[in-house]
C-alpha cells in the first residue's frame, strides 16, 4: 500500500502533503505509486477530482470520518476523507501495490479479473489492514490514523504563530503524521 | 386503438397527389417530366386493366403510400421525434443535449435486416448503370432511411410514428458467412479505421472538430460517433442474436429475363437448398418479397405489367414493380444525384472503401438519376410499411400468444422449474416445443446454438423483433423471462446476449423513468453479460459493444446513472478491449459522462466538474502523445471550461504539481499545434515568456470559445500561502449565488 495524505483548506488550497508507504508486513515505509516517476501529479489530480464526491458526501454523512468516498479505477486509487469542524479536509489516497499478475491492462482480452480491485492475496497480511482497501479493517485503521492526525492538527493550529489557511510547515507535525502512519497504516 | 393519435389511417387510400408532391420536393427540376410520366403511366394502367388484368394496379405500381400529414414533415434525416409518441406526451420533450443523437443512432443500429437476392440479369442491368456491386449496392443506402413516418403498433395496440426508421439491406450471399479475407478481428480493423481517419483529417479537423451545443455539454466528437457506429455494425451474424438474421428476403428479377417465373422459383429455392442457403440456425420463416425491375429504356412497359400481374397472381401482395433507367448517369446529366452515403458501414467496408477512394483519386460514389432515386425510395417505403412491418407485428403477436404466454403462465413457470431439477416433467415439456429430455434441453452443445424452432430460440427472436419494432417494454420483459433459461442450459452466448439486450431495452424504454427502473439491476445485467461474453466466450467484439451501449445509454439517462456510465467506460479501458486510439476516445467519453452530470440545487453540489476536467486533461495529454495537437487542444479547452466553475477566479489550480503539469501541457500543445501548421513556434519572441501565459491566450485566439480561464498563473509558491481567503464554510461554492437561487 502506498499512501498520499493531504490537508485541504476550505478553499481547496493544500495545507500539507505527505507521501508514505506502508510499514506493516515488512513494508519499508516508502511510497511506490503505480504512476511513473514523472507522473506524480496524478495523485493531486485524483485528490482534486474526489472533491466533487466529497462535497456531496459531506451533506449526507453525519460523521466527521467519511470513510471511503471515491475510487479512481484505472490506478486502483482509493480516497478516504475526514472533515474537521473548521472546514479543513483530510484526504488520504491509498493504493494497493501493483500486482503484475492480477491486472492485465494492455495484454489480455478476457483474461482479466472481473472482480477488479481486490485480489491481492499474495501479501501475508499479519497487519491490521487487509489488502482490500475497502475492507472494514482498513476503514478502521484509517479512522485511527485520521483521529491521531486530527489531534496533532488541532495542536498545530492552536499555535500562536499559525494563522488559519497557512501552509503547515511545522516539522513536529510532519513527524507526528509520519508516526501515525507507521502506527496504523 | 383508443388514443387520438391513432386517427391517422394506417392504410391510406392510394392517391397520386402526395407522390407528385414528394417528387417535386426531392427534385424540383424534374417536376414536369415526372408529372407526365405518372400521367402516362396512369393511361397505360387504364389500358392494361382493360386488356388483361382485373387487379387494380394503381394501388401498387405508382402508389407512394405517404400518410396524410407526413409529406411536409420529411426534411432529410430527422431523428428528433424519435421518442415522440402520437398518443402520449414524450417525457423527453425539450431535452436535446446531443445524447439524443447517440440514442437515435443506437436505436437505428438495431434495425431489421432484409436480405437482397437478385438474379444475374438484374445485377447486369444495375452494373450497366455503374454500380459494380449490383442491385444490392444500388438500393442499400436508401434502406437506411425510410422516407416519411413509419407507424408501428406495439403489443398493447397503441401506435407510434417514427421518423427515423430504417432497415438494413444485406446481400443475401453474405449473410451468415464470415468475410473470407479477415486477417484481423473487427476490433483491430476498427482501430485501423480510426488511425486512418485521424491521418486523413489531420489539419482539417480544426475548430469544427468539436461542436458545442447550446446547453454547453460536450457534444460527441464525430470520431467517437463513427467509432460507435462501426462497433454497432461490426458484430457478425451469430446464432445467439437475430438482429442480423433476415426478416425478409427481397427476390429481384428484371424485365430482361427470358424465363421470369422459373428464375423466381430458382431464387426462392436458393434460400432453402443448395450452397447459398442460410446457416441452419437461421429461422426460415422470413418474408419473401418479389421485385420486378423494369428497364425503362429498353423494354416495353406493357410486357412488364403483364408479367407483374402474373407475379401478383402467383405470389400475392408482396410484390413490387421497380422502374429504373438502364443507362449510366454522369454528373453532367440533368437530373443526376450522387448515391447517398451509407451510414452503417462495417470496419472492413470502411477500410476497403478508403482504399478505393485512394485508387480513384476522386470521389468514387456513382451517380444515378433523380427519377430512379425516387422510385427506389418509394419501393423501400412500400416494402417496409406495407410488408415488413405488418409481417413483424404479426409474428410478434403470434409468438407472444403461442409461445411466450404459455411460458409466462403458471404452468410455464412450473415447467421451467421442473427443468431445472430435471428428471420429471419431460413429457409435458415436450408438448411446448417438441424438445427432448435431458438437462441441456434444446441446446446443441456442439453447434453452440438452439435449433430455430425451439421455444428458446423463438422467444429470443420474438424479443428481437419487438426490439426492432421499438416496443422495448415487451422486449425487456421477454428477455427478462428467458435470460435465466439460457444460464441453466449453459448457453453462455445466448445468456450474455439476453442480459445485454434486457438491460438495453430497459434503458431505452422512454416511459420507465429513472426512478422506476432499478439501476442496480441494470448494472448487474451488464456485469453478467460482460462476464459471459469475455470470460466464458472470449468474444471481445460483443463485450465491447455491450459496454459501449451501457456507457452511452446510462449517460443519456442522466442523474446518478452517469456515474455508472463512467464506471463502464473505465472498465472498457481496463479490459484493454480497445487499442491506443480507442483508449483516448474512451478517456474522452469518461469526461463527457462526468460533464453531463450537472449540479442541482442552490448549493450546487452533485456536479462532477473536477472529475470531468481531470479526464479531459488526461485525454489532451494522450492526444498530444499520439501526435494529434489539434484534438489535444480541443480537449484542453474543454477541460478549462469544465474547471471554470470549480477553480478560483484567477483560474489557477490550488495544487502546485497540477498547475505545472497543466502549464507544461498547454505549452507543448501550442508548440506542436503551430509546428503542425507549419510555423516554427520557437521563432516567435513572445512565446519565450517563461510563464507561458501569452502562448495560451494566443492559442485560444483561433477558436470561438475564447474565454481564457488560465489567466496569469499565480506565483506557484503563493498558492499554498494564500491568506487572502478567509475561513469559509466548507462547502464554499466558488461562485456564490447561494442567496439568489
Amino acid at each position: 500500500m502506498s499512501y498520499y495524505f493531504t490537508i485541504l483548506s476550505p478553499t481547496d488550497t493544500p495545507l500539507f502533503n505527505i507521501a508514505f508507504g506502508t510499514s506493516k508486513g515488512g513494508g519499508d515505509g516508502i511510497a511506490r505509486f503505480r504512476f511513473p516517476e514523472t507522473a506524480q501529479y496524478m495523485n493531486q489530480f485524483i485528490i482534486h477530482s474526489s472533491l466533487d464526491i466529497l462535497e456531496e458526501a459531506q451533506w449526507t454523512n453525519g460523521g466527521m470520518y467519511l470513510k471511503h468516498i471515491d475510487t479512481y479505477p484505472p490506478a486502483a486509487a482509493y480516497i478516504t476523507a475526514f472533515l474537521t469542524p473548521s472546514g479543513a479536509r483530510f484526504l488520504l489516497l491509498h493504493q494497493p501495490p501493483h500486482l503484475p499478475s492480477s491486472t492485465s491492462i494492455s495484454s489480455g482480452l478476457g483474461s482479466s479479473s472481473l472482480l477488479g480491485t481486490a485480489g491481492s492475496t499474495t501479501r501475508a497480511s499479519s497487519s491490521s489492514i487487509a489488502a482490500n482497501p475497502t475492507s472494514p479493517q482498513t476503514e478502521e485503521a484509517v479512522r485511527q490514523f485520521m483521529n491521531e492526525v486530527y489531534e496533532s492538527y488541532v495542536k498545530t493550529a492552536m499555535s500562536p504563530f499559525y494563522k488559519q489557511g497557512m501552509e503547515i510547515k511545522s516539522p513536529v507535525f510532519r513527524t507526528r503524521v509520519t508516526a501515525a502512519g507507521k502506527k496504523w497504516l | 386503438m383508443t388514443s387520438p393519435g391513432d386517427a391517422a389511417p394506417v392504410k391510406p387510400p392510394p392517391s397520386f397527389s402526395p407522390g407528385v408532391a414528394r417528387v417535386a420536393s426531392t427534385s424540383p427540376s424534374r417536376y414536369p417530366g415526372e408529372h407526365e410520366t405518372t400521367q402516362s403511366l396512369d393511361a397505360e394502367l387504364a389500358e392494361s386493366q382493360s386488356v388483361s388484368s382485373p387487379t387494380p394496379l394503381s394501388g401498387t405500381i405508382a402508389d407512394l403510400p405517404i400518410r396524410p400529414g407526413s409529406s411536409h414533415s420529411r426534411s432529410g434525416r430527422s431523428s428528433t421525434p424519435q421518442l415522440a409518441r402520437s398518443s402520449i406526451g414524450s417525457p423527453f420533450d425539450g431535452r436535446s443535449d446531443g445524447s439524443e443523437d447517440i440514442r437515435s443512432s443506437i436505436i437505428r443500429s438495431f434495425s431489421p435486416t432484409i436480405a437482397v437476392h437478385a438474379s444475374e440479369d438484374t445485377d447486369d442491368l444495375v452494373r450497366n448503370k455503374g454500380f459494380k456491386g449490383g442491385f444490392w449496392e444500388l438500393i442499400r443506402p436508401f434502406g437506411e432511411t425510410v422516407s416519411g413516418k413509419v407507424v408501428i403498433r406495439d403489443s398493447i395496440g397503441s401506435s407510434r410514428a417514427w421518423e427515423d426508421y430504417g432497415v438494413r439491406l444485406a446481400d443475401f450471399k453474405g449473410i451468415g458467412r464470415a468475410p473470407a479475407s479477415r486477417d484481423s478481428g473487427p476490433l483491430a480493423q476498427m482501430e485501423e479505421v480510426l488511425t486512418k481517419q485521424l491521418d486523413s483529417s489531420n489539419g482539417m479537423l480544426g475548430a469544427s472538430v468539436r461542436t458545442k451545443d447550446v446547453l454547453g455539454f460536450p457534444a460527441t466528437t464525430p470520431l467517437c460517433k463513427s467509432f460507435l457506429q462501426q462497433l454497432l455494425c461490426s458484430a457478425p451474424t451469430a446464432p445467439h442474436e437475430t438482429f442480423g438474421h433476415p426478416v425478409a428476403n427481397v427476390i429481384a428479377i428484371s424485365s430482361r429475363n427470358a424465363a421470369p417465373l422459373e428464375t423466381l422459383r430458382q431464387l426462392y429455392a436458393d434460400g432453402t437448398t443448395g450452397d447459398k442457403q442460410l446457416p441452419d440456425w437461421v429461422n426460415q420463416e422470413y418474408l419473401r418479397y418479389y421485385v420486378l425491375v423494369h428497364d425503362e429504356e429498353r423494354d416495353d412497359i406493357t410486357e412488364s405489367i403483364k408479367l407483374y400481374d402474373q407475379m401478383k397472381r402467383h405470389f400475392g401482395l408482396h410484390c413490387h414493380l421497380l422502374r429504373l433507367r438502364s443507362s449510366q448517369c454522369v454528373v453532367t446529366d440533368d437530373d443526376s444525384m450522387q448515391l447517398p452515403q451509407c451510414e452503417w458501414l462495417s470496419p472492413l467496408e470502411h477500410l476497403s472503401g478508403a482504399e478505393a477512394l485512394v485508387d480513384l483519386g476522386t470521389d468514387g460514389t456513382p451517380y444515378l438519376f433523380g427519377s430512379d432515386a425516387t422510385a427506389i425510395r418509394a419501393f423501400i417505403r412500400e416494402l417496409v410499411v406495407q410488408s415488413v412491418i405488418p409481417f413483424m407485428e404479426n409474428k410478434v403477436a403470434v409468438w407472444n400468444d403461442q409461445v411466450a404466454s404459455r411460458r409466462r403462465g403458471i404452468s410455464g413457470r412450473f415447467m421451467s422449474m421442473s427443468r431445472r431439477w430435471a428428471g420429471f416433467g419431460s413429457s409435458s415439456r415436450s408438448s411446448i416445443g417438441g424438445s427432448s429430455g435431458g438437462n441441456s434441453g434444446n441446446y446443441d452443445t456442439t453447434q453452440h446454438s438452439y435449433s430455430p424452432d425451439s421455444p428458446e430460440a423463438v422467444l429470443r427472436k420474438m424479443a428481437d423483433y419487438a426490439f426492432m419494432l421499438r416496443d422495448w417494454k415487451l422486449a425487456a420483459s421477454t428477455y427478462d423471462m428467458i435470460r435465466s433459461d439460457y444460464g441453466n442450459d449453459k448457453a453462455w452466448k445466448y445468456h450474455a446476449g439476453a442480459h445485454e439486450m434486457c438491460a438495453v431495452s430497459m434503458l431505452l424504454n422512454p416511459l420507465a423513468t429513472s426512478a422506476k427502473i432499478k439501476l442496480e439491476s441494470v448494472d448487474q445485467m451488464f456485469e453478467t453479460a460482460c462476464y459471459s461474453y469475455l470470460t466464458r466466450c472470449s468474444d471481445a467484439t460483443h463485450a465491447l459493444r455491450c459496454l459501449s451501449l451501457a456507457v452511452e445509454l446510462l449517460k443519456s439517462r442522466g442523474g446518478s446513472a452517469t456515474e455508472s456510465a463512467a464506471k463502464w467506460a473505465m472498465r472498457v479501458m481496463d479490459f484493454g478491449l480497445v487499442g491506443s486510439v480507442g483508449q483516448i476516445l474512451y478517456t474522452e467519453r469518461v469526461a463527457a459522462c462526468y460533464a453531463s452530470k450537472t449540479a442541482v440545487g442552490a448549493a450546487k453540489w452533485g456536479g462532477r466538474r473536477r472529475k470531468a476536467g481531470m479526464w479531459s486533461t488526461l485525454a489532451a495529454d494522450q492526444w498530444l502523445k499520439a501526435g494529434q495537437p489539434t484534438l489535444a487542444s480541443a480537449c484542453l479547452e474543454e477541460a478549462e471550461r469544465l474547471y471554470a466553475d470549480v477553480l478560483q477566479a484567477n483560474g489557477a489550480f490550488p495544487m502546485a504539481e497540477m498547475q505545472s503539469f497543466v502549464d507544461n501541457l498547454r505549452h507543448a500543445v501550442k508548440v506542436e499545434y503551430l509546428e503542425a501548421r507549419g510555423f516554427d513556434a520557437r521563432d516567435e519572441p513572445t512565446s519565450e515568456d517563461p510563464l507561458g501565459t501569452e502562448e495560451t491566450s494566443e492559442k485560444l485566439d483561433m477558436r470561438h470559445h475564447r474565454r481564457s480561464l488560465v489567466g496569469p498563473p499565480v506565483q506557484l509558491d503563493a498558492g499554498g500561502l494564500d491568506t487572502t481567503q478567509g475561513p469559509l464554510d466548507p462547502k464554499s461554492p466558488p461562485n456564490d449565488d447561494f442567496e439568489q437561487a
